[in-house]
């Protein structure tokens, strides 16, 4: 930081990362997501000072609403959704930085009077032309957005442009966007998010990896069985039918939680921790996994059944959703990842919804010991050595270790070692929406998806999905409350292995 | 050892040795464990040591208790009592704290110990049994630590870091100079508390290049770090003009006020924040060599 070269006062308070003055503009203010999670991001990043002191916040909807209604409403999404205590000092300031336009995307005139609202800001709170867009709308708005913003730049400051998932559809969608986007911002200007980076728990895998001599060294095919993750949630598709129907869970979690949780776990060391080292060794990832073939992928959608004791209905029941609807609600997959590291080594993946509970899991399944020198008896409850790195919820890694029930004898079962984010460091996690505005705003890219990276992401995907156009599947094929389809099960049990129960 | 009462959270014993506090320890951990779905989990980051002369007390278990959520590592409180026969009492306790969403619990150690008579000069031969091993020590000392003394300069041996406050200090700036820098990582509250000021300095920089005057209003601990600051930061002779307040609340460079920062942290986030913190601080070390000037 030249900053810090050029000001001798700055020297020890490096740690805490303030961005530089700035304006953040959300498009698509009105929405859940705004409600949900932006806002109160950003009031816990201004209860905890990391805002600049010179900071705007502009909301862009269609909604007619004032200044002090939107300030209204952000208030109460903060109040219902923020994690921390409310408190009106924080919220004042915040609220005295909260401006709104009303205007239709497409608007030309409305575009003109966010130009105007973001210059009077530049006068009134010393923003100085550095503009953070949001872009939380539907794919179909994103392009008229981009257009717009891109032909009336401002002549001063930087600018940057965070977009939401899904950033395409396909292969050749995402590519004409990045084609689109790239017309007006660069590379380093764009930042694609996708939220699962931000999680503490996600970074913490590199963490893992990187930080401990003890796990590299065994990091690979000759010492893992093989990994499996599972991404499952609990909630079926929340009244988003006319998203869903397009997505599926290939398009809305596989396409880039998974194959990101994938990448995490495969890549090679980086050479630091630079946004672009870190997403070339993820690229290499991507570029390197297959699927052996359609067997090897399993997709279903749920019936009607009981959820945390609850009757929940089927997908097809769903507001919204067609009654014959082929679209997918679960997929599972055996991957791999063709290089000297992870030759043969499988990857399964699952995700899906209306499964029985919320979890996200990487589970590393090592190796037996090549010769115990037990009786079979004594080792008849021992299962291989796992690490379960838990993404959500509780937080932490467990290592699955043999260990001796004390006695007379030798008998030798499975122990758990936990080691809980909650216990190691009392403070609560922050969201992964504070962790991606902050860095957004500071400039940094390495939690944010690269355009090459999503394209190999979508080829893969769109591999997957071109051999499921063949057939028309038998569909609702696994009940609410259970943990897919048989076919899923199969597909492990064929190689001898299970899915996780814990 | 002449044990009061046992049971799941707490213990208590008079005139007792460190066996039976380790005892005690472990029995308190075996009971907490049944009493609760699962095995309380005991993740350890540091042990936290404190020195707590008897008028600091209050403030100290009052500062503890805001702590315990953040730092749940093992926590050991010395009350020194020196007048009176030789002996030491204890009081154990194993606290549960639970996890967000799940039927788990955290466990954290409190072990408390008066230490009487004689026995308050040899803090180091009882504390050194009960450290988490492998772990960093840090070591809170409250009010003005007696350096040179062997209370002092033993708990200074033991530990990684020294974390004082030093508003609790009668004979600022001068007692800067005693700090063990070279034995050990210091830390400072009252360095911590000027640190939003800092940053607010740091803002009107390079206009402040420059600056011939400060003037403060606040606890002359801070007032006296934030002046060291600036002169060993700009490297240059300041003259500074204090008035004492309760809090540092106002802060003047050549005349021209300087943007007062938003809210102060609690004194329990304060100490939380020096606990986050390893090695030692090169600009708080010039500071305060540059406060005495």
């Amino acid at each position: 930081m030249t900053e810090l070269a050029e000001n001798p006062l700055l020297a020890g308070l490096g740690p805490r990362r303030t961005p530089e003055p700035c304006a953040l503009v959300v498009f698509g203010a009105s929405g859940d997501l705004t409600h949900r999670k932006i806002f109160p991001a950003l009031y816990a990043l201004a209860d905890r000072r990391l805002l600049p002191e010179s900071f705007a916040v502009v909301g862009v909807a269609r909604s007619d609403w004032t200044d002090d209604e939107f300030r209204d409403r952000m208030e109460h999404a903060v109040r219902e959704f923020g994690r921390d205590d409310f408190r009106q000092e924080t919220w004042d300031w915040l609220a005295g930085a909260a401006r709104y336009v009303a205007t239709d995307f497409a608007d030309e005139g409305g575009e003109d009077r966010l130009r105007e609202t973001l210059a009077e800001v530049d006068e009134e709170r010393g923003t100085r032309g550095n503009r953070v867009y949001y872009l939380a709308v539907p794919p179909s708005t994103m392009e008229t957005i981009v257009v717009a913003l891109g032909k009336r730049r401002a002549p001063q400051g930087w600018t940057r442009l965070i977009v939401e998932k899904p950033f395409g559809h396909d292969l050749g969608s995402a590519h004409e966007l990045t084609e689109k986007i790239s017309r007006y911002f660069a590379e380093e200007e764009v930042f694609r998010i996708d939220h699962y980076l931000g999680k503490e728990t996600v970074q913490n895998m590199l963490a893992l990896r990187f930080a401990n001599g003890i796990f590299e060294p065994i990091w690979n095919r000759q010492f893992i069985d093989h990994v499996q993750i599972t991404v499952a949630e609990s909630l079926g598709i929340e009244g988003r039918a006319g998203f869903y129907e397009q997505a599926g869970a290939i398009r809305d979690i596989f396409q880039n939680h998974m194959l990101q949780l994938v990448a995490l776990t495969a890549m090679e060391p980086p050479i630091d921790f630079t946004a672009d080292s870190v997403r070339n060794e993820k690229v290499k990832v991507l570029k390197a996994m297959h699927t052996p073939g359609p067997k090897h992928i399993v997709r279903g959608q749920y019936g009607p059944g009981y959820v945390e004791g609850k009757e929940v209905p089927g997908y097809r029941e769903e507001e919204g959703v067609a009654p014959d609807s082929a679209t997918e609600t679960y997929v599972a997959a055996k991957l791999f990842v063709d290089n000297w590291r992870w030759a043969d080594t499988p990857f399964y993946v699952r995700t899906g919804k209306r499964l029985p509970r919320r979890e996200t899991a990487i589970g590393i399944q090592f190796k037996r010991a090549p010769h115990p020198p037990f009786e079979e008896a004594a080792t008849e409850e021992l299962r291989p050595n796992l690490l379960l790195v838990h993404v959500q919820p509780d937080e932490g890694v467990s290592l699955a270790i043999g260990a001796k029930v004390p006695g007379q004898g030798m008998r030798i079962r499975t122990v758990h070692m936990d080691f809980m984010y909650g216990g190691a460091f009392r403070t609560d996690l922050p969201e992964a929406y504070e962790r991606m505005l902050l860095d957004a705003m500071l400039g940094d890219q390495t939690l944010f998806t690269r355009s090459d990276e999503v394209e190999e992401q979508w080829a893969l995907v769109d591999a997957i999905v071109s051999a499921w156009k063949r057939d028309r599947p038998a569909f609702p094929n696994y009940a609410a409350g259970t943990w897919g389809p048989p076919s899923a099960e199969d597909l492990m049990r064929r190689d001898g292995r299970d899915w996780l129960r814990n | 050892m002449s044990a009061t009462h046992v049971h799941a959270e707490e213990w208590t014993g008079e005139d007792v040795d460190i066996g039976d506090v380790e005892r005690a320890l472990s029995d308190l951990r075996s009971r907490s464990a049944h009493e609760t779905e699962g095995p309380d989990l005991r993740t350890s980051v540091m042990t936290h040591l404190a020195w707590v002369p008897e008028e600091w007390r209050e403030a100290a278990v009052e500062t503890l208790a805001g702590l315990g959520e953040h730092h749940p590592s093992r926590v050991i409180l010395l009350f020194p009592a020196p007048r009176g026969p030789d002996g030491i009492d204890a009081k154990v306790s194993v606290l549960a704290f639970p996890l967000a969403a799940q039927r788990r619990h955290i466990a954290a150690e409190v072990i408390e110990l008066t230490l009487h008579g004689r026995m308050s000069e040899a803090p180091a031969s009882i504390v050194i049994p009960l450290l988490v091993s492998g772990l960093p020590v840090f070591l809170r000392w409250r009010g003005r630590p007696p350096f040179g003394a062997p209370e002092a300069e033993q708990l200074v041996e033991v530990c990684d870091r020294l974390v004082v406050d030093s508003r609790e200090w009668p004979d600022v700036p001068d007692a800067y100079g005693q700090l063990p820098f070279e034995r050990t990582a210091c830390s400072d509250i009252a360095w911590r508390r000027t640190e939003p000021w800092r940053r607010a300095l740091a803002g009107l920089w390079p206009g402040i290049e420059e600056a011939g005057e400060l003037r403060v209003r606040g606890p002359i601990a801070e007032a006296s770090l934030l002046a060291g600051w600036l002169r060993s930061r700009l490297d240059r002779k300041l003259d500074v003009a204090y008035e004492r307040a309760e809090e540092l609340d106002d802060v003047a460079v050549d005349g021209e006020p300087c943007p007062a920062p938003r809210r102060q942290q609690s004194a329990s986030d304060l100490l939380s924040a020096e606990l986050d913190e390893f090695g030692r601080d090169p600009v708080y070390e010039a500071a305060a060599a540059a406060a005495i000037d």
